[in-house]
């Protein structure tokens, strides 16, 4: 007791002094750039589930795995065309069986040799694991994979003339992992995949501390479809608040955010002359589902127009620029402008701003009393937070019009996922983020028999079949000839506006913010959705 | 009057004896009394925290509700074990955690102790700073308000003290981002990433920041990192500050009111003296027992600091766990706070009980 004070007085001074020296000794980022070797930083809020492809099949893992994994095939930057990456070739040879062969003189960082036996392993592995967080339902249509010899790997198909199945090869599904290393019945943690360097990709890691840090080395024995990296060393830095990625990038302590601003932070960020907002492709949609037995309405008829006067009744232009600063864009179809094959019918059939009289006279002619009660229901948790924002200006345009009377419901996702496939929901909200940049992968989950809407649409044979959709989406999954797939392609979001099972609201840019002197950060933004540490250099 | 001699007192069989005390002192008895209660005020504890993660629903669900079906989901329970019976769960969670085993998240497959380790170096720090920051506000602003009791000095002091303590750490936390990021001080993470990167190679790594900038022995690390600190020790000390400000005020008025102190004036000491020398070092005693308290308090306040701050410690994984619905991983990392509260408390017990001998046995 006798020294209290004294021992007081010193804590008090430490702490202000510490303060006081800190103070003065602020030194800029730059004083120890170079000092550990890395020369640029990206920041992201997506968390990485896992390194190992069997574990993850979410956005932060995908960007890690990316870097240093390679594929059988790839989309090198700004390219939607199927490239050889770990393959020299990949092609059908029956129609239910697609042959790669594997590039001769391929090795992991660990010095292993990639052969066609670490393709199959990787691929049954996945299978075999089938982890909740993994891409196992990625390979549904993968019957068996097998090494016939030390360069040709063959796949074994369920359904012939998969013209998805080179696309699904570039999915989180595709990474080639060292079947050395690499466990065949279990995930193996990160800190053992870090440890076991079976990377093949244009990086390796070197220093790894899960849901904080990751450094990416250049593989100077890459030799895949990407270029060559314009950058050493990449460091990626993980936050857990948006706004703190927003203020980093905008001081300069990280060079490039991306995933996942928010839309004001985003347009915040455009006024900044420090940095540049790169806007790519999109890829993402946003759309309210219809449940077909429990949607408002008698009838069939009345359901039908019901949807095609909510369909009339909407402004996506306001949405998009009011809720999402220009973020978001309208979308017209259920496949988003991009997509080869896309096209507008619902702009074409129902207008791009609200007409009161259109969707009344859809309602009148199937004897539909208003105004019609809506239960819409919307998630608080999963589709960003500006979903609350955007359902109640939907509720808002809806009631403008004088026909609609709407009762807006949230619920968080763990619930609302088990709920909207048991009939709970008359009308919901969904988000998709594609696995492959192909028109094929929004539609056929959606609209198919047994499809992921389980909204009743086509669903089974017995239940609201829809023949007409299920043949032209075997046509277009299964044939070769570009442009009578398009065609195809085009009947199908033709029938899709004219029978509304879903009604698409927006589509979602990729977008990243970066400083003035990164370059080729709008050259990764395409429609394949990866972003390439490869293409960044300052 | 004849002077009597007094023959000792010889107790007598119907006069009961002084109460045998026994070979342990009074500091022994105290400890082993505290020691005693820290074992049932821990089981309840852990078993509030395991019947509450299940009253919400059983974790797989609640983290894998989403993405598997009904069929995958028993599976994950039977695996995770969380089919069997309550009691042989709640069994096997009490012998775990007697053997330091506080299980696996869900999530990431990532053991709990792990986690506790290497994050739990950061929570310190953090709550090291912010204790540093809560004695230089609180005990020297105390003094000062109990000086100039009920005059206006005072009630500024007390408003803050009151303002700080009820401001939500978040808040403070954002109101100090907003007024000091503008000028470039860092308000996000530990240190900049080059700079984390240089320490992961300091040996031993102990993941306490100022302690590997120390080991590296470079200057303009250890100003940064202890610029990193500066904010989230603020946000988080001011919290903990408050309580401090009015325990230290209150406690110096109260004894300055007592007899030795009177005396002391009645002695001609002049009033300064009379504070400095006599009344705060007992003033203080008080602060050091109500720290226990404030452990609890730095830890819930850890979770929210951390979080604005992206300062990487239990609390920022904790946040994490629960964005992803992972029960198991918060059933562990909340047990664990809870342990470490309950052990803090009999440390500082102990040193209360070193210091000032009346709350011995």
């Amino acid at each position: 007791m006798k020294n209290f004070r004294r021992g007081t007085a010193i804590i008090a001074v430490s702490a202000l002094a510490g303060m006081a020296l800190a103070a003065c000794g602020q030194s800029k980022d730059d004083d120890n750039k170079d000092a550990g070797g890395s020369n640029l930083v990206v920041g992201t809020t997506d968390k990485v589930v896992s390194i190992d492809p069997a574990g993850s099949y979410d956005n932060g893992s995908l960007t890690v795995q990316t870097q240093v994994y390679q594929y059988l095939l790839n989309f090198p930057a700004g390219s939607t065309t199927l490239t050889p990456d770990a393959a020299s070739k990949c092609d059908f040879e029956q129609p239910t069986e697609y042959v790669c062969t594997i590039k001769p003189g391929l090795k992991f960082a660990n010095g292993h040799a990639l052969t066609a036996s670490d393709v199959a392993f990787s691929f049954k592995r996945i299978v075999k694991i089938n982890d909740p967080n993994g891409p196992a339902s990625l390979l549904g249509n993968m019957k068996s994979v097998e090494a016939k010899d030390d360069k040709t790997v063959v796949f074994t198909l369920n359904s012939p003339n998969d013209q998805t199945f080179g696309q699904v090869l570039v999915t989180s599904a595709g990474p080639i992992v060292d079947e050395e290393t690499y466990p065949a019945d279990k995930v193996l943690d990160d800190d053992a995949a870090v440890k076991a360097q079976g990377f093949s990709g244009p990086y390796t890691i070197g220093k790894y501390t899960k849901g904080q840090i990751a450094e990416f080395k250049a593989n100077a024995d890459y030799d895949g479809a990407y270029n060559k990296p314009k950058t050493k060393t990449i460091t990626l830095s993980t936050y857990a608040d948006a706004n703190n990625l927003k203020l980093d990038v905008q001081n300069g302590k990280i060079d490039v955010a991306w995933r996942s601003l928010t839309p004001t932070d985003i347009a915040s960020l455009g006024k900044d002359d420090k940095v540049k907002v790169h806007k790519g492709a999109g890829g993402e949609l946003r759309y309210i589902v219809f449940n077909m037995k429990t949607m408002p309405g008698d009838n069939d008829d009345q359901k039908l127009a019901i949807r095609k006067a909510m369909a009339s009744s909407l402004d996506r232009d306001e949405l998009s620029t009011q809720v999402y600063k220009g973020t978001y864009t309208p979308a017209y179809s259920a496949v988003p402008q991009g997509q080869v094959g896309a096209t507008e019918p619902f702009k074409d059939k129902y207008g791009d701003k609200p007409d009161k009289a259109a969707a009344k006279k859809f309602l009148d002619d199937a004897g539909v009393k208003t105004p019609v009660t809506l239960k819409l229901q919307y998630n608080t948790d999963h589709y960003g937070s500006s979903s609350t924002e955007e359902y109640n200006m939907v509720k808002r345009q809806l009631e403008d019009t004088g026909l609609f009377k709407v009762d807006l419901q949230s619920t968080e996702y763990v619930t609302y996922s088990k709920e909207r496939v048991k009939d709970a929901y008359p009308m919901f909200q969904l988000g998709w983020f594609p696995d492959f940049p192909d028109a094929d992968n929004y539609v056929t989950p959606f609209f198919a028999p047994n499809n992921f809407l389980q909204s009743h649409y086509n669903f089974s044979d017995k239940d609201n079949p829809v023949p007409e959709m299920t043949k032209l989406l075997k046509s277009e999954a299964t044939d070769g000839d570009k442009t009578s797939r398009v065609a195809t392609l085009k009947q199908i979001q033709d029938l899709v506006a004219d029978q509304v099972p879903i009604l698409p609201l927006l589509t979602g840019a990729q977008i990243a913010v970066a400083g003035k002197d990164v370059k080729g950060v709008e050259e990764t933004l395409d429609p394949a959705f990866k972003f390439r540490f490869t293409s960044l250099s300052k | 009057m004849t002077a009597e001699v007094l023959a000792p007192l010889e107790p007598t069989p119907a006069q009961p004896s002084r109460r045998r005390r026994g070979p342990l002192s009074p500091l022994a008895r105290y400890m082993l009394v505290r020691v005693a209660l820290i074992i049932p005020m821990l089981w309840v504890l852990v078993t509030m925290v395991f019947l509450l993660m299940r009253v919400i629903g059983d974790p797989v669900t609640a983290a894998q509700g989403g993405r598997l079906n009904a069929e995958q989901i028993a599976e994950r329970k039977h695996a995770a074990g969380l089919d069997r019976p309550m009691l042989t769960q709640y069994w096997e969670y009490i012998t775990g955690l007697l053997h330091g085993d506080f299980g696996t998240t869900l999530t990431d497959h990532r053991e709990i102790s792990g986690i506790l380790t290497h994050y739990g170096a950061a929570t310190l720090e953090l709550s090291f700073w912010a204790l540093l920051v809560a004695f230089a506000v609180g005990v020297p602003l105390g003094r000062l308000a109990a000086r100039y009791r009920d005059r206006l000095p005072d009630v500024i002091l007390r408003l803050f003290a009151i303002l700080i303590y009820a401001a939500p750490v978040f808040f403070v936390g954002l109101l100090l981002k907003l007024a000091f990021t503008p000028f470039g001080w860092p308000s996000s993470g530990r240190s900049s990433t080059q700079t984390e990167l240089i320490l992961d190679n300091v040996h031993p790594h102990t993941n306490i920041m100022i302690v590997d900038a120390l080991l590296w022995g470079d200057p303009k690390i250890i100003l940064e990192v202890l610029q990193y600190a500066v904010l989230p020790a603020v946000a988080l000390g001011l919290l903990t500050g408050g309580v401090f400000l009015r325990l230290v005020r209150i406690n110096l008025l109260q004894t300055l009111r007592m007899d030795y102190v009177t005396a002391a004036r009645a002695r001609g000491v002049s009033e300064r003296r009379v504070v400095r020398k006599h009344a705060f070092r007992n003033a203080l005693v008080p602060v050091v027992t109500v720290m226990g308290m404030q452990i609890a308090l730095l830890l819930a306040g850890a979770v929210l600091t951390e979080t604005t701050f992206e300062w990487k410690g239990i609390g920022y994984e904790l946040t994490q766990y629960l964005k992803a619905r992972d029960f198991l991983a918060v059933q562990g990392i909340v047990t664990a706070i809870a342990v470490i509260v309950c052990v803090a408390s009999l440390v500082i017990d102990a040193i209360v009980a070193l210091v000032d001998p009346r709350v011995r046995f």
